[in-house]
């Protein structure tokens, strides 16, 4: 009997720590939690993280994320407007706002991401192939910087660099978020930010532009060695002429010096010799045949030259036209003249 | 979903033990559960960080290093976080091995690529490496504004780096402006971590490795060489003149003095020579005869023994080279008559 009342008193006990338990729950921060009785949620989410009570049994509670969440879509292949095809890879952060609408509508959390997969894909989709590449690439903010960089890039890429940027990356981004805002409300999420993570070119695009970016690298080395050939042929043509010009100034200085001093000793001469030409030319002369280039020569003089005169005739004889005579060539300069 | 309270749990067993008759046995358990669960009363933060105690799910305090004091499990809860300690983020490659004596070891693979290749505002591919350092700043938001917060981070940084480097000109990126790009992304990293409530204060954006693709390398590598060739020609040229040009000068300036001495030679011999010549000449006049015969015997004297043959033949002999051996190459001097 005593057994039978201690049984039923831990009966009892068991059945109210049970009751007691199902009166309260605790909601971690960063959670919210819907009320569902008898599966219909009722009254307001719960927000306030810490404890909370409710009905034992006929109430059951949901708990959902407050925290900011990650969605990550796959990367798609997708056209631009010039055709061009690239990877867009974009991510986007959501929460969930109204949770009684999200376990209405989507009921978990991967429910809601392939909503989002399905809104924010087809919206990528739409803003990316309605905008050229470059709108996808470059922002509003865009302009070209000034000089020198611009030296190493091809001349015709550089008007499409001047290329005003009607809308941007941040334009387009901002309307893909704002357009799939549009629908997303009616699942209780609340789509805070899309951006687009990485955007490349597929494969095949891939290699042709790095045969582009090859190409132009090498037009651009060949135009530094041309460049650098001209400037040093441009210099070495200057030296020339500046060579040349410094020679021929030298050259007609020293025309003119040697000139002016040879016209001085012409007139030196002119006016020392003007006094007795004739003695000039005899004494000159005989300078002249003692000056060496007679060495080892052999000479032939007639017994008439004055030398060898008193050889032939051994006495002495009157000379009427002596000093007439010319001495320039001794051996005939007897037979010149009628001597006998 | 339901949490039990351990208090209760314990009592519950307790009643079952007694039940099965080990009455001592079950306290001495129920004392070892009770011990167990007393024990996680007190905790240490470390000194780089923050602990945030939770009661009943709900931020009740935040504590800093040391030995702390709080409710048992069940009621209140720890979480650290590491706030004082400056976190990394790696973009476009990994640290494999760091170590006090050796060098830090990078990993480069296909998955690296897909984050560090991007598009350049001129449309071409870059190669960007770059890390990310921050620190939690606020551990409640770190935690409990945003789930997987590192996550959040790397994405941002991925979109913003793209986007900053898109609007820029490929060759800006490579060379001038890595510094502007890094601080560019930090500051639009730090505006949209704030807008998320992140709770994460950037330390710094800095720009590691940035090099052209690998198949576009070579190409690049061979403008450098160009430009140094270029350089290289344009200084060779200039060399050249530099030698040359003051080198003509100095041959100028020569021949200039050259001609300048043979001037002043070429007067003072005139002027020497006009003076020996009046002075002889004076003399002359006295004696003109005399003089001219002396002059002419003196010369002769000089010549003769210079000779190497000397023929003396009388004035009627007409034709006399007949008989001369003349040898080739060698000139009489000779004469017939004076013209």
């Amino acid at each position: 009997m005593k057994n039978m009342l201690n049984a039923g008193l831990g009966l009892l006990a068991v059945a109210i720590l049970l009751v007691l338990s199902g009166t309260y729950y605790t909601l971690e921060e960063g959670q919210q939690a819907v009320i569902l009785q008898f599966g219909r949620p009722v009254g307001e989410p719960v927000t306030e993280a810490g404890l909370h009570f409710k009905l034992p049994f006929v109430q059951e509670v949901r708990r959902f994320e407050k925290r900011l969440l990650i969605w990550d879509g796959d990367p798609n292949q997708i056209p631009t407007k010039g055709r061009e095809f690239i990877w867009v890879d974009t991510t986007a952060r959501w929460r969930i706002v109204d949770a009684k609408k999200f376990l209405e509508s989507v009921a978990t959390e991967a429910g809601a991401q392939s909503r989002l997969d399905d809104i924010i894909d087809s919206v990528v989709r739409d803003q990316v192939s309605a905008s050229e590449l470059v709108e996808l690439v470059r922002s509003a903010s865009w302009e070209v910087p000034p000089g020198e960089i611009l030296e190493e890039v091809p001349a015709e890429v550089r008007e499409e660099l001047k290329k005003r940027i009607a809308r941007g990356r941040e334009e387009i981004t901002r309307t893909i978020l704002a357009e799939a805002r549009k629908i997303i409300p009616q699942y209780g999420i609340e789509l805070v930010d899309v951006r687009i993570k990485r955007l490349n070119y597929v494969e095949s695009v891939q290699e042709k532009v790095y045969a582009r970016m090859s190409s132009e690298r090498k037009r651009i080395a060949a135009r530094f060695r041309s460049e650098g050939e001209g400037r040093s042929a441009e210099i070495l043509g200057t030296m020339e002429k500046e060579l040349r010009q410094i020679r021929s100034a030298a050259y007609r200085k020293v025309q003119e010096i040697r000139g002016k001093a040879d016209a001085e000793a012409t007139r030196v001469y002119g006016i020392a010799y003007g006094r007795d030409p004739e003695f000039y030319a005899f004494s000159r002369t005989l300078e002249a045949y003692k000056e060496g280039q007679n060495k080892n020569s052999v000479m032939i003089l007639t017994t008439d030259s004055d030398y060898y005169r008193y050889l032939k005739e051994a006495a002495p004889r009157a000379q009427p036209g002596a000093p007439g005579a010319s001495p320039r060539t001794p051996p005939g300069a007897a037979s010149a003249r009628p001597i006998r | 979903m339901q949490q039990y309270d351990p208090d209760l749990v314990l009592q519950e067993l307790g009643k079952r033990f007694r039940g099965l008759g080990g009455g001592r046995m079950a306290a001495a358990v129920a004392g070892a559960f009770l011990l167990i669960w007393l024990w996680s009363i007190w905790f240490t933060v470390q000194a780089e960080e923050t602990g945030i105690i939770q009661r009943f799910g709900a931020v009740a305090r935040t504590v800093g290093p040391g030995l702390h004091f709080k409710l048992p499990n069940g009621i209140e809860r720890v979480r650290l976080v590491p706030t004082a300690r400056v976190l990394k983020g790696e973009f476009g490659f990994q640290t494999s091995a760091t170590g006090p004596s050796q060098r830090t070891q990078y990993r480069d693979s296909k998955a690296f690529k897909d984050v560090s290749l991007m598009l350049t505002g001129d449309l071409n591919v870059i190669d960007v490496q770059w890390i990310v350092q921050y620190r939690i700043e606020d551990p409640i938001r770190y935690l409990f504004r945003v789930r997987n917060t590192p996550q959040t981070i790397r994405d941002i940084a991925e979109a913003v780096m793209r986007r900053v480097v898109g609007n820029r000109l490929g060759s800006d990126v490579l060379t001038v402006g890595r510094v502007a790009v890094s601080t560019e992304v930090k500051v639009e990293m730090q505006k949209i971590l704030t807008a998320y409530e992140a709770g994460v204060r950037l330390v710094t954006v800095e720009l590691q490795d940035v090099t052209p693709p690998d198949p576009v390398k070579p190409a690049f590598n061979e403008v450098n060489e160009a430009r140094q060739d270029r350089e290289r020609t344009i200084n060779q040229a200039q060399e050249r003149a530099n030698r040359e040009i003051p080198k003509a000068r100095g041959e100028a300036t020569r021949t200039i003095t050259e001609a300048e001495g043979y001037a002043l030679e070429r007067v003072n011999r005139a002027n020497g020579e006009a003076t020996r010549f009046g002075t002889v000449l004076e003399e002359y006049q006295r004696a003109p005869e005399v003089t001219r015969r002396r002059l002419y015997l003196e010369a002769i004297n000089a010549i003769l023994p210079e000779a190497k043959a000397l023929y003396i033949v009388d004035s009627d002999q007409k034709a006399l080279v007949p008989w001369l051996p003349v040898e080739s190459g060698q000139v009489p001097i000779a004469g017939g008559k004076q013209p």
